[in-house]
């Protein structure tokens, strides 16, 4: 899970072209949009599609299940994991 | 045309489906809202609001089923309505109003306010039902200058023009659910997401869809839907062929921009389906609509039925339209320029001002670096919009002494966030700059003048 977690750090610098920001940076709790990260919509977008691609899932949640799954890094890996599990 | 009769037939059609109790308003994940429900919340809190003092009163909802309940109580309540620009207390205060109607109470605490989801069922004595047409409704978008515009509409127009959208496309949409990726606040998601569904009597959709997975997931849960969408979620849907069949989906309506002709090509042959793009402004309202054809690709513009355009100069000239939703229905100019065709359509040519949109939101980079410089931190500031995989604003800025003892605090990381965090405060997340450039002084040329060229540079330089 930490492995997973820190490439999805890496994943999100890369994919949303963030300037200074290092995967020390981004505490795997914190909320990504609004307050924490201060990630955007169109980040939620893009994100939604490196996601899928990166991990060959299929994205098929409801809407408050989505913002669940990308609330924060760690809920995110936890939920490719159950994803790539099933 | 007789625009006033179409409403009252409209809004008499309207009451007679809000008769039913069992009919639903809204359904979101965790159940449905129905029509009874909907107009207890409404008369309760256009009650409370009867007995208030203050007429301008700021309506800031995160929840949509709950704005909408908002809207039309302090439409009941005959209180002037504010939309501000954003949901903070910042832009409430900007909008000078008096108090707030809000789902979120804790967000306003210097503010007079009612917390919407808190007013008892008949707080106050009955409110009529009736819509007052002359009701001033308020909204706000980026001018081209220093200061947010305001922008006046009166409710009544609101009606004509929804009565107007109906019109054009309500027998083709049914009862479809009424999906949206765009905010409330804003004109088109007013219109789209909030008002045409609810005096048409279509039910609407409560969260604002962040990815396009969440369309397929409502439909396959609730049935025929239809979806209002901007070019900025569109061109990024990597699959759209996910939203078949054809018959699941009325329409798919996208406005805020010029949807790009790949994209508009995309949809149709994925979707099976061709998207209604809108042309239009908070301004103007809508002016025009196309749509995509196999063997032409996007159609020209063809203005509504009830919207007359003119040209000013020669063509391509500045387009200019008049309709019963523009302000005093006058003339107004749009700021695109155009070039007419037969049948009254016609084609847009770029924009006649220096108006600059980032991801289909207009903004005003004067506006932004008067904000920032007001911040403290920051003694000059130049912001410029970058286009790489997204569009996004560029930040150059020169701190202030405060500026510059933060920085040896925090490090630029603490002083962007400051920056960040303030400007947040007044412009959609996706408006603040991603790109900071720290430099001593501004690199001016040998006029003295700051060139947009050098700027530029700084963001394609390595750092």
């Amino acid at each position: 899970m930490n492995t997973l977690i820190d490439e999805l750090k890496q994943l999100i610098i890369n994919a949303l072209d963030l300037e200074d920001v290092t995967p020390a940076d981004i505490d795997p709790h914190a909320p990504l949009f609004g307050d924490g990260l201060g990630l955007d919509s169109i980040d939620a977008l893009e994100l939604g599609v490196a996601v899928q691609k990166r991990y060959h899932i299929t994205l098929d949640s409801t809407s408050a299940e989505t913002r669940q799954h990308f609330y924060s890094v760690a809920n995110l890996a936890k939920f490719i994991s159950a994803q790539q599990a099933s | 045309m007789n625009a006033p009769d179409q409403v009252n037939s409209f809004a008499d059609q309207r009451h007679k489906v809000s008769n039913t109790q069992q009919k639903v308003i809204a359904r979101g994940e965790s159940g449905d809202l129905l029509a009874g429900e909907f107009q207890r919340r409404v008369a309760g809190v256009a009650g409370c609001l009867l007995q208030r003092p203050e007429q301008r009163w700021a309506l800031v909802c995160d929840d949509t089923p709950w704005f909408a309940a908002g809207f039309l109580a302090l439409a009941q309540a005959r209180k002037t309505l504010i939309l501000p620009q954003t949901g903070g207390p910042e832009s409430a205060a900007e909008a000078q109003a008096a108090a707030v109607l809000t789902d979120q109470p804790a967000r306003f605490p210097s503010f007079a306010s009612v917390d919407v989801t808190a007013v008892p069922d008949e707080a106050g004595a009955p409110v009529s039902t009736d819509l007052d047409d002359a009701l001033p409704v308020e909204l706000y978008t980026s001018g081209s200058t220093g200061r947010p515009k305001r922008v006046d509409k009166l409710l009544g127009q609101l009606r004509v023009e929804v009565t107007a959208l109906e019109a054009r496309w309500g027998q083709a949409l049914g009862d479809a659910l009424v999906l949206g990726s765009v905010p409330h606040h804003h004109l088109y998601g007013l219109l789209f997401r909030v008002l045409w569904p609810l005096w048409a009597g279509r039910p609407l959709y409560a969260p604002v869809c962040a990815q396009a997975h969440e369309f397929k997931a409502a439909a396959r849960r609730f049935g025929r839907c239809l979806i209002v969408s901007s070019p900025a979620f569109l061109t990024r849907v990597t699959d759209f062929a996910m939203l078949q069949p054809p018959d699941a989906f009325a329409a798919l309506f996208s406005s805020g921009a010029p949807l790009p002709a790949a994209t508009a090509a995309k949809i149709a042959g994925e979707m099976g389906r061709a998207a209604i793009e809108v042309y239009g402004s908070t301004e103007t309202g809508g002016i025009a609509w196309r749509t995509w054809e196999p063997d032409k690709g996007q159609t020209a513009w063809q203005p509504f039925a009830e919207v007359e355009t003119a040209l000013l100069g020669a063509t391509p000239g500045l387009l200019r339209v008049r309709s019963p939703w523009t302000w005093k229905a006058d003339w107004m100019d749009t700021g695109d320029l155009a070039q007419m065709l037969p049948q009254r359509r016609f084609l847009l040519c770029g924009r006649a001002d220096s108006v600059l949109k980032v991801e289909d939101k207009r903004v005003s980079l004067a506006e932004m670096e008067q904000r920032l410089v007001a911040h403290g931190l920051v003694s000059e500031a130049r912001l410029l919009v970058l286009k790489d995989k997204r569009s996004s604003v560029g930040a150059v800025v020169v701190l202030s002494a405060a500026g510059r003892r933060q920085l040896g605090q925090t490090g630029t990381r603490g002083v962007r966030k400051a920056l960040r965090d303030g400007l947040r405060a007044w412009y959609d997340p996706v408006l603040v700059p991603r790109k900071w450039r720290f430099l001593e002084a501004m690199p001016d040329n040998a006029m003295g003048k700051i060139e947009q060229a050098g700027l530029q540079a700084l963001f394609t330089e390595r750092r």
